[in-house]
């Protein structure tokens, strides 16, 4: 498997694009700024509460997968500076479909990748109907096309044999 | 022939000689008998002349008109069979020379015809080679056109029927994809083919990794 590329962070399958993870650090800068408003806040009326900001299922997942409290200052910075570089520098992997594609199937395929082949990989989702079945998978430097037209026209051949036997 | 007759004109002739030296002889005596000297002697100039008329008379006596006439006749005739004897001999000469001649034309015309055939002969075989050769170039080149032209017209047809298999076969192959890609369409929803494409990226999860990790 590939090496992350921050601390070693698990990404619930929930975050399956780049968007995703740059909803969550806009989050997280959002989660930030609230507390240090707080903070501000306690700090002008000598109070020592703080109420922690209604998070998305999303960061909410992370934090749970990854034991982390946001009201933890010196761990949410931190956390918003891994996550940040992790928005920049996580692999992306393109995968076009010929149908669109539904959140579950998409957490299915994230959770294959990053549990097989990189723990920090995005997904960046297209659509192409052409495509009859299957995927075109786009990797920084190469294309791997596993879809039905591909594999239909690598088996033209079979067709071929198949109608010279009928003639 | 020629010589009896000159025999007998030669010995005609002596006869007339010897008649005269007869005549002369008879005057000779019977001058010498007068001389004696009678009245009647004459001077020779008279005896001359009345000799001459004697000779004269004779030969007209001699030499009379049946005489003329006879030895015209035969001299005629003599002339006659002379001419043709002439006649036949230049008959026979010119009838051999004509037969030499025939002879010497048909030699040579023999020759010049059997040259001019051998030529004329050679000529034809010639020109029977030449064109019996010409013909056998021309079968030749129209033999090897044809193989040439059977072999472009194989190869023409080998290769059409390439194409068309070729054009068949994507043709097909394209119409049956065509066909199942209309057939399938939209069926798949992507839950369906996730095992598909799990299995296709478990198979090529080395190359990923490897290029995710560059």
């Amino acid at each position: 498997m590939s090496e992350p590329v921050t601390a070693a962070y698990v990404l619930p399958s929930v975050l399956v694009t780049r968007a995703d993870l740059a909803r969550i650090v806009r989050e997280v800068e959002k989660v930030d700024n609230e507390l240090e408003a707080q903070r501000a806040r306690n700090r002008a009326n000598g109070e020592n509460e703080y109420h922690a900001p209604a998070t998305s299922q999303q960061l909410a997942d992370f934090l749970e997968l990854n034991k982390l409290n946001l009201e933890d200052d010196q761990g949410r910075m931190q956390l918003k500076e891994q996550l940040r570089v992790m928005k920049d520098k996580a692999p992306v992997i393109h995968m076009t479909f010929a149908v669109e594609a539904d959140p579950a199937s998409l957490q299915k395929l994230v959770e294959y990748i990053r549990k097989e082949i990189h723990p920090q990989a995005v997904l960046s989702v297209g659509l192409q109907p052409s495509l009859v079945g299957g995927v075109y998978l786009r990797t920084p430097n190469h294309v791997h096309d596993f879809s039905i037209r591909e594999l239909l026209a690598g088996k033209r051949e079979v067709i071929m044999h198949e109608l010279e036997g009928l003639v | 022939m020629t010589i009896w007759w000159l025999a007998f004109i030669v010995g005609s002739l002596a006869a007339v000689f010897a008649g005269f030296v007869w005549v002369v002889i008879s005057l000779h005596r019977l001058q010498g008998g007068n001389t004696g000297g009678g009245p009647g002697k004459k001077s020779l100039g008279d005896l001359n002349k009345a000799y001459t008329d004697i000779a004269e008379e004779d030969a007209t006596h001699l030499f009379n008109k049946e005489f003329r006439e006879e030895l015209r006749n035969r001299g005629r005739l003599r002339f006659e069979k002379i001419i043709d004897e002439n006649a036949m001999f230049l008959k026979q000469d010119l009838d051999m020379t004509i037969s030499q001649l025939n002879d010497y034309m048909k030699q040579q015309i023999s020759s010049k015809l059997d040259a001019e055939f051998a030529e004329y002969a050679k000529a034809m075989h010639d020109a029977q080679q030449l064109a019996l050769s010409s013909l056998q170039k021309t079968a030749q080149d129209v033999e090897t056109q044809r193989l040439q032209l059977a072999d472009a017209l194989k190869k023409d047809v080998a290769a059409r029927e390439v194409a068309l298999l070729k054009v068949y076969e994507e043709n097909m192959a394209k119409i049956v994809e065509h066909y199942v890609l209309l057939a399938l369409g939209d069926q798949f929803d992507l839950k369906a083919q996730l095992p598909y494409i799990i299995a296709q990226m478990e198979a090529n999860k080395q190359a990923i990794m490897e290029d995710m990790r560059l």
